[in-house]
């Protein structure tokens, strides 16, 4: 096979037509750059879903009784050792929160509501939205803080002020109903309305107290880097014998159905961009072969085998891909880079929230992805190819020549 | 080495045209030896490059044999008629059929490449065979920026360079004007005189006819004359 001219020849015919070949070249760019940007977009959509669900107090792993997440209640707490953290290499690990959270009923003098009450050490709450939360008024100061801070959304709904105090019912590992009053510190912004109505917070040390026992209902985990769950999560049910620990996808399971879908939407985009870029290119490749007829024919006609013949228009069209695959995705990256900031969505807020993200999508770009865009852009570019490479064998010498 | 280039025995070659046959060509028989400059005339339909196209492997007979160089034609697949053409045949066509991406140069080299000559040796070959058409200093042009004739020569370069066995030549001078015409048939008679090349031209133009050493003529598919051109010195 003379690979060396079939690249010539193929390389050089790519020059003749330069409009129609230009044309089809902007075509494959937009096509790759569109690509390439609008899957950075939905895996910054993916990963901000995912880091929400982590930081809404889930972590990648939670330890937690067999029974919490049937009945969330005090009554299904545990009691952690002094030494109960197990060796994890700290370059896997982020941090661990150990809490209490439990129901409860929150009573403002005008308002009363259903809360998630919880107890916190907010020196290990840097692995949650708490260590990031703007505040009104100021945070928890230690894990023996007796007062509580509460959303911005519930304390519209309670009409209530940083300041006041707030009266709280729970239950204690007795059974029995206990009540406290809590002065607010400040109000929390979690970026979402969901999370401020619900979580009401202060040291865990006051909340054991409150429910006498120095129990635990939940530990919460996360990891650093490229989460090892599984490994990870292997070590501490061998660790925490009578517990269960739980990823984040088993904790959050619409949040963990929508990061598969956002893999699948990647493919699914790719595919819709491309399966409309492959007419385009089938045809300006046949019509590139049935201009060159007599060309063809001359080739067979001398002596070039069919397969020769093949190999040059397909490689005529991977030429055309690769040159297009190469700039699309220098002006998609480009494109991410601009975005870098993020783009703000601020007047879809609600929606996002919804989905569980923040208001300001920030495009991720990924190297697979990178590959995989070009990678399967080129098998589409060869398979593109065949049918007008099976019309060019086609060709019979003495018709052509005849033209 | 044989003698005989090529032996057709009652070859046979029918179309069907509307449900009727045509016959191109009616069991024709005829050899050429080594070293002959054969032209096969008659008028439009008569077969001539229907027998052209035969020889080069180009079209199948229904009928009869054709043998090439001692090979037999007719049992050969589309791969092996390939590389009986790439190495035992030369083709200069009507239209030149360069190819416009490749210079003059390159037009000559192409075919070596398909025959896996070496890179040093390819471009020597296809300068000294462009020289010997007189068109040395135009290597570098591709074919739109030479004139027929020049591309017509440069064809002929390609066609040459592989020292075939056999040159066919259909209807060569078909696009040329008569100077043109002259210094082809001039070219091509030094070929087959100084180097010994095989050449079998099919065409109905004279001058063509006049240089070859003999003439073939052809009428509804079957030879009606197979004469030596008497003009020609011996």
């Amino acid at each position: 096979m003379p690979l060396k001219l079939l690249v010539q020849l193929s390389a050089r015919n790519l020059t003749r037509h330069k409009r129609r070949n230009f044309m089809l070249l902007m075509a494959i760019c937009v096509a790759v750059a569109g690509v390439t940007f609008m899957n950075s977009l939905i895996r910054g959509f993916q990963y901000d879903m995912q880091e929400s669900a982590v930081a809404n107090l889930t972590g990648h792993l939670k330890i937690l009784d067999p029974g919490y997440l049937d009945d969330p209640s005090i009554q299904k707490s545990f009691e952690l050792a002094n030494d109960w953290q197990p060796d994890i290499a700290a370059e896997q690990l982020d941090g661990w929160a150990a809490r209490i959270r439990i129901p409860g009923v929150i009573m403002s003098e005008r308002e009363t509501r259903g809360i998630q009450f919880v107890g916190v050490d907010p020196a290990q709450e840097s692995i949650s939205f708490l260590g990031d939360a703007d505040y009104d008024g100021e945070p928890l100061r230690d894990a023996s803080d007796r007062r509580v801070i509460i959303g911005r959304a519930l304390a519209e709904q309670l009409e209530t002020k940083v300041g006041r105090r707030l009266v709280i019912i729970t239950q204690g590992v007795d059974g029995l109903n206990r009540e406290m009053g809590f002065r607010i510190a400040g109000f929390y912004d979690a970026e979402g309305t969901g999370l401020e109505k619900v979580f009401v917070f202060t040291g865990i040390k006051t909340l054991q107290e409150m429910v006498g026992a120095e129990v635990f209902t939940e530990v919460s985990i996360k990891l650093t880097g490229t989460p090892k769950e599984f490994s990870i999560k292997a070590v501490l049910s061998e660790f925490f014998t009578g517990l269960v620990v739980l990823d984040w996808k088993e904790l959050e399971p619409q949040a963990a159905a929508m990061f598969l879908f956002a893999d699948a939407a990647v493919f699914i985009w790719f595919l819709i961009m491309m399966g409309a870029l492959i007419f385009g290119l089938v045809n300006t490749l046949i019509t590139a072969v049935m201009e060159r007829v007599r060309e063809f024919g001359m080739l067979r006609a001398v002596g070039m085998r069919p397969g020769a013949v093949i190999v040059q228009v397909v490689l005529e069209s991977t030429f055309m891909m690769a040159l297009g695959v190469t700039i699309g995705l220098g002006i998609g990256v480009g494109l991410v880079l601009w975005a870098g900031e993020g783009i703000d969505l601020t007047q879809w807020a609600q929606g996002m929230e919804m989905a569980g993200m923040r208001s300001v999508l920030v495009p991720r770009l990924m190297a697979a992805d990178l590959i995989l865009v070009a990678g399967l852009s080129m098998v589409f570019g060869v398979l593109a190819s065949l049918y007008p490479a099976w019309r060019a064998v086609k060709i019979n010498p003495l018709e052509a020549l005849r033209r | 080495m044989t003698e005989v280039v090529v032996r057709c025995s009652g070859v046979t070659r029918t179309y069907q045209d509307e449900a009727v046959p045509v016959y191109a060509l009616r069991g024709v028989d005829f050899e050429v030896r080594r070293g002959e400059f054969v032209s096969l005339a008659g008028p439009s339909g008569s077969g001539k490059s229907t027998l052209l196209n035969v020889i080069g492997g180009l079209d199948r007979p229904d009928e009869g044999r054709v043998e090439v160089d001692g090979t037999l034609l007719n049992d050969l697949s589309q791969s092996e008629l390939s590389d009986m053409r790439l190495n035992k045949m030369g083709f200069v066509f009507q239209a030149y059929n360069l190819i416009p991406v490749l210079s003059a140069l390159e037009n000559v080299e192409f075919i070596m490449q398909l025959q896996g000559v070496g890179a040093a040796e390819r471009k020597e070959r296809a300068r000294v065979a462009l020289a010997s058409l007189g068109i040395s200093e135009l290597e570098h042009r591709r074919p739109g920026e030479l004139s027929g004739g020049q591309q017509q020569r440069a064809a002929i370069a390609r066609a040459i360079v592989t020292n075939p066995v056999l040159l066919l030549a259909d209807e060569p001078s078909a696009n040329l004007d008569s100077g043109a015409t002259q210094e082809l048939l001039e070219l091509l008679q030094r070929l087959n005189e100084d180097s010994g090349v095989t050449i079998i031209t099919a065409t109905h133009d004279p001058m063509v006819m006049s240089y070859a050493k003999r003439r073939i003529n052809l009428r509804d598919g079957a030879i009606v004359e197979d004469a030596i051109n008497e003009a020609l010195p011996a």
